[in-house]
């Protein structure tokens, strides 16, 4: 569906991205992952070619991309970038009208784009009188009125509450599963590993890893992490050197890697004769993924 | 897609959110039926003629010269002022809408407009029994120029000077009301002094109304009315290449996300 091949970027002296390459296949939610900074609104900005690239290609559907591609993509931008005073029926009308949807179809497609997006009933309540999250689903609604191949959402849930965030995680399942391909911008990782079936790690404009979650789990070799709370890190980190088991600082929290599922006690076992406040037992997940790539760097999301 | 069916598209949502705020509207009825009123009771008081010749005189330059500089000069600024502050103006480059689509959308939406006070304006002067006696084709010529010429220096002075609203007030509080005074909208050009009718010559807005006033003449002079004409295409062949430059060089600015 839409690939990068050797993409990169420069503003002056500033290389913004270098020699990006990414796949999205049809129907998946890929999940394009970096701190702020790591060049992930660039890629968007030269996938809907309101940028080009220095070197490299972007194809969509085998095509290069180009203004005549722009109809093809559907960008619910970060901010919503909504008309206020007019109601949700009429933004949808006006953006269908600009992209292309043909008269006959367009009050079909407004009434699906919010049946989508669960605005039914406020159709025709002007934007202004809209929550934050409403705004945000209806900002997504603009981004599907026309069907677009490919949905770009630049961190849809940020500044959003719990509730919100989730409904619009659901929001997202069901367009996936309506076919639609999906690349999706965060910093936040747990909204990653949710939605996602590919995942690409940004730092400073080079892709440090993309595969599916348990692809890059292999970054992180171990069965799980634990978690101790203890006055006497020298000893806990002393007994894991000698367990063989890496140590590392997540949060501040002091963590080491388990090469095979333990229980409880084995694990305290592990740690006998020295003092344990607590201890907690972790699957490998993305947070411990991305730290451990981008460690290096010195830098999260 | 055509360029009518998105400019059209551009048109009816700027219409809609005039429709919905009122203000505006309600400004652009009000402004250019008082100047109508109180310019026709100056003049006819001053000049010693009826209230119905004074206001057949004074309606031209209420239309051209008040009215629709504030409507289409003033308007097109605060649209794409408004586009900006909001934001939109980044969705519409992100769309495969084209700025051809979108100056003819802005200028359709303004041009509705002046025909509605133009409506207004001699609707109000016939209540008192004026009329026009001119050339409706010249002047539906005259108005078609001022408002290509009043939305691209619209296009112009919003793209380029104006990123808020607070820049749009002063602009036109700057450079609008002298070259409206300058532009014999307020005071007939013949108290003009010499120095002044010069500068004049380098004013649209003097063109204008005196086009206007020209073709709704009884009695038009073919030769006045056609330099004023031409001077006015002159400023058109100007003003449009600049607008769709100043137009593209925002665009190239702006569009990233």
């Amino acid at each position: 569906m839409l690939t990068l091949d050797q993409v990169s970027k420069s503003f002056g002296d500033r290389a913004v991205l270098v020699d990006l390459s990414l796949r999205l296949e049809v129907g998946e939610v890929y999940g394009l992952l970096g701190a702020n900074g790591a060049g992930k609104t660039t890629t968007i900005n030269l996938i809907c070619n309101l940028l080009r690239p220095d070197r490299g290609t972007i194809t969509l559907g085998g095509k290069p991309i180009s203004d005549a591609t722009k109809g093809r993509i559907g960008i619910a931008p970060q901010e919503n970038l909504l008309y206020k005073s007019l109601s949700c029926v009429e933004n949808l009308r006006f953006f269908a009208a600009i992209y292309g949807v043909p008269r006959r179809d367009r009050e079909g497609r407004i009434r699906e784009a919010l049946a989508a997006v669960n605005l039914v009933e406020r159709a025709d309540s002007p934007v202004e009188t809209l929550s934050g999250g409403m705004q945000r689903r209806l900002n997504t609604a603009v981004a599907i009125v026309h069907r677009p191949d490919l949905l770009i959402l630049d961190e849809p849930t940020t500044g959003l509450d719990l509730e919100a965030r989730h409904e619009f995680w659901d929001l997202i399942r069901t367009l996936r599963s309506r076919g639609m391909t999906i690349l999706l911008t965060t910093h936040l990782l747990d909204e990653a590993e949710r939605l996602c079936q590919h995942i690409g790690i940004l730092q400073r404009g080079k892709l440090l890893a993309s595969g599916t979650l348990a692809e890059l789990r292999q970054a992180v070799p171990a069965a799980e992490v634990a978690t101790i709370e203890t006055p006497d890190e020298a000893a806990a980190i002393a007994r894991a050197e000698q367990l063989n088991w890496p140590t590392r600082h997540y949060g501040g929290q002091l963590a080491f890697w388990v090469p095979e599922r333990l229980s409880l006690a084995e694990l305290l076992a592990a740690f006998e004769g020295i003092a344990i406040d607590s201890i907690a037992r972790h699957p490998v997940n993305l947070e411990h993924v991305y730290l451990e790539l981008t460690r290096s760097q010195g830098t999260s999301p | 897609m055509g360029v009518w069916t998105e400019a059209i598209a551009v048109a009816r949502r700027i219409l809609t959110e005039l429709v919905r705020r009122r203000r505006s509207l309600v400004f652009w009825a009000v402004f250019p039926v008082a100047i109508l009123l109180l310019n026709g009771a100056i003049v006819a008081e001053r000049a010693q003629i009826s209230l119905v010749d004074a206001l057949e005189a004074a309606a031209p330059t209420a239309l051209v010269g008040a009215a629709l500089f504030f409507s289409c000069l003033g308007g097109t600024v605060s649209t794409l002022v408004a586009e900006r502050e909001q934001q939109t103006l980044k969705r519409l480059f992100i769309a495969p809408l084209r700025g051809r689509s979108y100056v003819l959308g802005l200028t359709l939406a303004h041009g509705a407009i002046a025909v509605g006070q133009g409506l207004l304006i001699y609707g109000v002067a016939a209540l008192f029994g004026a009329t026009f006696r001119g050339s409706i084709p010249l002047g539906l010529l005259v108005l078609a120029l001022a408002i290509a010429i009043y939305v691209g220096l619209g296009v112009i002075l919003g793209t380029r000077f104006a990123r808020r609203t607070e820049d749009a007030n002063a602009l036109i509080a700057a450079f609008g009301v002298p070259l409206l005074i300058l532009g014999g909208t307020f005071l007939p050009s013949e108290f003009f002094p010499d120095s002044l009718l010069d500068l004049a010559q380098f004013n649209p807005i003097f063109h204008l109304n005196e086009a206007a006033i020209a073709v709704a003449a009884t009695e038009s002079d073919g030769d006045v009315l056609r330099s004023h004409l031409t001077v006015l295409l002159g400023f058109l062949a100007v003003i449009l290449p600049v607008a769709a430059l100043s137009y593209r060089q925002t665009v190239t600015l702006e569009r990233r996300l």
